[in-house]
């Protein structure tokens, strides 16, 4: 058997991983479906409100002011708290927790997101958007053809970032019953008591996700700048 | 005649700063006009107002008569028709320069991509670029990048183009294809309006040149008149300044 030494000449036991591991795969299962669906609901919100900082209309511009405002100012645990437990006395309906989930994470990233698009489209010459208008282009045209996919090309290395800050920001969830990785782990450690064994493994196995991801943005942005 | 593009009683204000005051000035189909004048004087915002891209303050912008500045006019159309040539050339990077000429016209004019492409490789031709169809505009120089740019607005046969100093941006070795593409719309009949610094243009190409100073227009007429005997003072310093 496998072990690796810990304290004083005791041979730690990896056996516990027979039982541990399945959990922490399930778990990565709940916590890339949160992510994704987290960063994808993100984007096209992230999308909207940096268009709407970008435009002209001020009842636009004000409503993604205070959402911004909300998201910015207040902890995601809280969010988490709020949108599971509160937001259902409201509407008068229970809310499953991994699409609480996933409303939290996208209302959060979201926030985020807008700032990276805004950021993008600020970045692009004002001179593309004026060669679109001047060739005849309507602003949606020029917008679609001609500012974005610059603009995304831009903001991809940034998104990618912000991915993987929500993918760690799934933690939290644990507190409202998504059974993501950390949620797996505290279950593993309430039940065996096995805490030192429980959190060093799930640490190292959000490290090996997050290295693989970082491994993935390094190219990512390698390929932007080529 | 009646005039193509007939600017009347325009001005534009940035704030408190009068960049443009009460400017008059009538282009005939055909004709080829080239605004001179020092930095600051208002040219290109003239030509920017002129296409639109800023909205004037004050006075009107005819262009066959209909009035471009009526909030109804279909700004879009009119842009079809009067194009334009910026400083800084304004390719679209991330497409090959072919694509950043089929693009206008397969959008707005709903060519096939078929005509698009066979009007193209005609104009990269017309702009001494015929083997360079394919490439992304990152791997020309300057001069070549700004052949493009007019090609792309060629593409849309317009009625006149508009250049805001077209070769201001350029290595000064890279500015004779340039104008020698220009030098030859002229010839083909192309309504133009040309912001330069480039006096011998100004001087062999015009029908009509046309000096502004601090948002005026100081004096026009044509070009060897206003080179060889400017009436303004302000004419006389900025000229002896600049051809020397």
């Amino acid at each position: 058997m496998a072990g690796f030494m810990l304290g004083k000449g005791d041979i730690m036991d990896l056996s516990f991983l027979k039982v541990l591991m399945p959990m922490l795969l399930s778990g990565l299962k709940i916590t890339l479906e949160v992510s994704l669906s987290g960063i994808f609901f993100g984007f096209l919100i992230g999308c909207l409100s940096g268009f709407a900082l970008q435009c002209k209309n001020k009842i636009a511009k004000a409503i993604t002011n205070v959402y911004l405002w909300i998201i910015r100012g207040t902890p995601l645990i809280v969010q988490a708290l709020y949108v599971y437990f509160v937001i259902p006395k409201i509407i008068g309906q229970d809310i499953q927790s991994n699409i609480a989930g996933i409303i939290v994470i996208s209302l959060n990233s979201g926030a985020f997101i807008a700032e990276i698009v805004r950021g993008s489209l600020e970045g692009i010459d004002p001179g593309q958007k004026e060669a679109g208008l001047s060739l005849g282009l309507t602003p949606f045209q020029t917008l679609w053809h001609i500012v974005l996919p610059p603009a995304f090309r831009s903001m991809l290395p940034a998104l990618f970032n912000q991915f993987i800050i929500t993918v760690k920001d799934t933690a939290i969830l644990s507190v409202i019953v998504v059974n993501e990785i950390t949620k797996q782990i505290q279950n593993y450690a309430a039940v065996t008591f096995n805490t030192i064994e429980a959190y060093s493994a799930g640490a190292i196995f959000y490290l090996a996700i997050i290295s693989i991801l970082i491994v993935i943005q390094k190219q990512i942005e390698r390929r932007v700048k080529a | 005649m009646t005039s193509l593009i007939k600017v009347e009683n325009l001005s534009k204000n940035f704030g408190d700063l009068e960049v443009l005051k009460h400017i008059n000035i009538e282009v005939a189909e055909g004709e080829v006009i080239c605004i001179i004048g020092p930095s600051g004087s208002g040219k290109s915002t003239l030509l920017r107002c002129i296409n639109q891209l800023e909205t004037q303050s004050g006075g009107n912008i005819y262009y066959t008569d209909k009035n471009i500045c009526d909030k109804n006019n279909d700004l879009r159309k009119y842009r079809e028709e009067v194009g334009m040539v910026f400083q800084r050339f304004n390719l679209f990077p991330m497409k090959s320069v072919l694509k950043n000429i089929m693009l206008a016209p397969v959008l707005t004019k709903k060519k096939s991509k078929h005509e698009a492409e066979q009007k193209a490789i005609e104009l990269f031709g017309k702009v001494g670029l015929a083997n360079k169809v394919n490439v992304m505009p990152s791997t020309l120089s300057g001069g070549q990048q700004q052949r493009v740019a007019i090609a792309r607005a060629l593409a849309m046969e317009p009625k006149a183009l508009l250049f805001d100093e077209p070769t201001s941006a350029l290595d000064p070795e890279l500015v004779g294809d340039v104008l020698t593409v220009m030098r030859q719309l002229a010839k083909d009949g192309m309504t133009m309006i040309v912001v330069t610094h480039e006096m011998q243009f100004a001087r062999n190409v015009c029908d009509r040149v046309i000096f502004m100073d601090e948002g005026y227009i100081v004096e026009e007429g044509n070009p060897e008149e206003i080179f060889t005997n400017p009436k303004n003072q302000r004419t006389k310093t900025f000229l002896s300044r600049i051809v020397g």
